[in-house]
């Protein structure tokens, strides 16, 4: 087992963006290499030993490696972007696009997520516990596939376009969600537990649960009998028929 | 001022133009022309035996205007790296600015790029005249390469006006003006007439279909335009993607347009027509169930016919955004497609729409795209006919064309790629029965020597003494290689040239932008007598009065938006 421990020396203004904060990128290095490591720091790039204290206990494989953030780093982006195995813990805020791409492995937040998390997702799971901001597991600008596997448990709220463009994997949400979640989605499995507005709009496939209040359900869904998950026994609507789409909305 | 000689010596040239079939011999240039010989201080290039050509001239190419609505209706193309070393984000060098994308890269990019490829002339398929002062906006900022672009003139109410009320001259003089105003070099037809009736939600459905209020059809406005770009003595002919472009059937149609100009009598020694992105023309079916390929048809009309040219528009598999003043095929392929949709109306002169799509070997009816191109390549006996294009990035983008050109000389390389197609895919094409592979010096022909005949430029994609030295050296020894086989090697030599020169000027070394000058802008001043041209401008004041959104001196094109202009000035024949 290797564990990575990070610690901010000083809160940052100008975001951090740490793409290179993987498992497997930091497996078998010394405290020395990872502090060595670049980082986008505004237009240029400085080594991660500039930011942080860094702790190194061991030295194993990407799977058995684990980092650790101390403390709070809402103005460090894209940590864990592409990992594909190992463990990263944040005990605290961290910035938008944490998990961006991420294959497998896991990453669990003791804090709030920013925007992005887990956006295109293919693997792996992210555990949120606290409340993320807008466009989970959604898509980039412009893509038509967001999350294609794993899966985000957010144990808090999320605001809005939750799971957009979503291809597939699974997101569950424990609180209230926003406008708009699973917006186009085309596959995967969304469960909020809380209250949603305008849910599953212009969605092509894939599956979305409901336990709370929803606020303007959209017209275009047609009601087809009932369905029952784990227990409950949920009204069924399919659609968005504005989009010939075959997604299954379950509401209670 | 102290003369720049440059002496590249053993460069294995190949040479359409001179007949000039890669022997190895020494190129000699001057202050950014080829001459016949330099002194001995000349700075001296070894092309080691290496393969030369002229640089490369893309003669329809989407690459300013259109190509801005691709850029920001596709975010996700930025982030795009399928082509590696051309495509997808680079960031910022000493002597070169920030890239980004794949299908519609920034303006830098595409100037690089296209230098990097050996290429250092483009003609930019269709300027809008209404938004041709934002086509010059973008040539400003695309370095290195030469530009020119075509103005649409199809569906234009002007015309067709003085069409329907046969007035040839007036024609003539609006042609010249239109010209003048947008700065182009040639009259572009989209879908003749199309573009109007797509404005109340129709279309043409062949070449006697009257467009809707004007009482004209589109034969008329191609012969009526045919014989006004012949009046002015244009260095182009005129420049059609045919009616029912994307239909099956279509390619009747195409013969049928194309026998259509055996009449006309250009007075220019260039062809009479040139039929673009034919690939998009030759289909043969009556639908999408039993769509197939209409090549052996076209090709065979073509290789009877001597009065014209044509571009393939070749299908690259992946993603590709269609860009085309064709607003009706824009609607269809975005319902047929489920895809996002632009649409967008240019007033009284013409439609225009874009739309992404993505061309994958598993659909039958793309991998028959696919074959089309490269059957008519393939085909078509005389390679002075051809021009290679993929209509970047409507059958997909320009950084592919090393890709492509492999396709054209090597049958095993194709078998590769056949060898993924579903049955149904094999029993619509000839493709798999054809065993031609082109030379190098078919190639050339292809990709820059029949350009210079065909926009009348000389100096352009050759080699002759007195030409501009634009030079493109690739990492090929002729006499060491088989294209058959070595397709890879073929690929990756095209994809990144050894030497680029551009005006004498090396603008790429290894792969690698060395030098980012600005390239020139050809437009034509076509000169019309000075009654006829005041009448025509009598026509066209009231047109700006009641129609169009912008006043008639806000229209025009200045001069200061062509930093490096060059003016082709021709007599008009009255």
């Amino acid at each position: 087992m290797q564990v990575v421990k990070f610690s901010l020396k000083k809160a940052n203004k100008i975001p951090i963006e740490a793409d290179t904060v993987t498992p497997d990128n930091f497996a078998g290095k010394t405290k020395e290499e990872i502090e060595a490591i670049l980082v986008w720091y505004g237009n240029g790039q400085c080594p991660l030993g500039d930011f942080f204290t860094v702790e190194v206990e061991g030295s194993d494989s990407a799977e058995n490696t684990k980092i650790v953030f101390e403390g709070d780093v809402s103005r460090v982006k894209r940590i864990g972007q592409g990992m594909s195995t190992g463990e990263i813990e944040i005990n605290g805020n961290v910035d938008m696009h944490c998990g961006f791409g991420m294959k497998g492995g896991k990453i669990v937040i003791n804090g709030d997520a920013d925007s992005w998390l887990g956006c295109e997702m293919k693997g792996g799971e992210i555990i949120l516990n606290g409340s993320a901001a807008y466009y989970v597991g959604s898509g980039y600008r412009g893509e038509a596939c967001g999350m294609r596997g794993g899966k985000i448990t957010i144990n808090g709220n999320a605001r809005d376009y939750l799971g957009e463009h979503m291809c597939g994997g699974e997101i569950l949400v424990t609180g209230n969600v926003g406008l708009l979640p699973a917006v186009s989605n085309n596959g995967g499995t969304i469960v909020i537990e809380g209250n949603a507005t305008m849910p599953a709009s212009e969605m092509k496939n894939g599956t979305v649960i409901i336990k709370g209040k929803i606020s303007d359900m959209l017209p275009s869904y047609k009601e087809d009998g009932t369905e029952e998950v784990e227990g409950i026994t949920y009204r069924k609507f399919v659609g968005d028929v504005n989009a010939g789409g075959k997604g299954m909305l379950l509401v209670k | 001022m102290r003369m720049s000689e440059i002496l590249i010596k053993n460069a294995n040239v190949c040479d359409p133009a001179q007949g000039i079939n890669c022997e190895t011999m020494d190129l000699c240039i001057r202050d950014g022309k080829i001459v016949e010989s330099v002194s001995e201080s000349a700075k001296v290039i070894d092309a080691a035996g290496r393969l030369t050509m002229a640089g490369g001239f893309d003669g329809h190419t989407h690459s300013a205007g259109k190509i801005n609505v691709g850029r920001f209706m596709n975010p996700n193309d930025a982030r795009r790296t399928l082509v590696p070393g051309l495509s997808g984000p680079e960031a910022m060098t000493e002597k070169t600015r920030a890239q980004v994308g794949y299908n519609t890269p920034n303006t830098y990019a595409i100037g690089y790029r296209y230098a990097k490829l050996g290429y250092t002339t483009i003609c930019e398929a269709a300027i809008p005249m209404l938004a041709a002062r934002h086509t010059h906006e973008e040539f400003k900022e695309i370095p290195i390469l030469d530009k020119m672009g075509l103005s649409l003139f199809g569906s234009n109410w002007q015309v067709m006006e003085y069409i329907r009320d046969k007035e040839p001259e007036k024609l003539a003089a609006y042609v010249a003006w239109g010209l003048k105003a947008s700065r182009g070099y040639g009259v572009k037809i989209v879908n003749a007439g199309g573009g109007e009736a797509w404005g109340w939600g129709k279309n043409v459905s062949g070449l006697y279909d009257p467009v809707p209020n004007f009482d004209v059809t589109p034969a008329e406005i191609l012969m009526g335009l045919a014989e006004a770009n012949e009046k002015l003595q244009l260095p182009h002919s005129v420049h059609v993607h045919c009616n029912n472009l994307g239909k099956p059937g279509n390619y009747e149609t195409t013969i049928e347009t194309m026998k259509m100009f055996e009449k006309v009598k250009p007075v220019v020694d260039r062809q009479a027509l040139h039929v673009t992105h034919v690939q998009f023309n030759a289909y043969a079916g009556t639908s999408w169930r039993d769509f197939e390929t209409g090549a052996p048809m076209v090709a065979d009309y073509l290789n009877g016919a001597n009065h014209l040219t044509f571009d393939l528009g070749q299908v690259i598999f992946g993603p590709a955004v269609t860009m085309t003043a064709d607003g009706p095929v824009e609607y269809a392929n975005s319902r047929m497609l489920h895809e996002k949709w632009s649409n967008q109306d240019i007033e009284l002169e013409d439609a225009s729409g874009v739309v992404p799509l993505s061309y994958s070997p598993k659909s039958f009816i793309n991998a028959v795209q696919w074959a089309i191109g490269i059957e008519l390549a393939l085909l078509v006996e005389d390679p002075w006919k051809i021009m290679f294009t993929t209509d970047s990035p409507n059958g997909g983008s320009f950084v592919n064309y090393p890709e492509a050109f492999t396709y054209l000389m090597s049958a095993k390389k194709r078998e590769q790629v056949i060898s993924g197609f579903g049955k149904m895919a094999l029993d619509r094409m000839v493709l798999p029965g054809l065993d031609r592979e082109l030379s190098f010096y078919e190639l050339a022909i292809m990709t820059r020597s029949m350009q210079s005949k065909m926009y009348s430029r000389p100096e352009k994609g050759n080699l002759k003494v007195g030409s501009d030295a634009d030079v493109a050296i690739y990492d090929i020894i002729t006499s060491d290689i088989d294209p058959s086989v070595e397709h890879e090697k073929v690929k990756q030599a095209f994809s990144g040239a050894a030497y680029t020169l551009k005006d004498g000027k090396v603008v790429v070394k290894d792969g690698k932008i060395e030098a980012t000058p600005m390239g020139r802008t050809y437009w034509v001043n076509a000169k019309v007598p000075a009654d006829i041209d005041s009448a025509m401008n009598k026509d066209t004041d009231i047109k700006f009065k009641k129609y169009y959104t912008v006043s008639k001196s806000n229209y025009m094109v200045e001069d200061s938006y062509l930093p490096n202009p060059v003016e082709i000035s021709t007599e008009g024949e009255f």
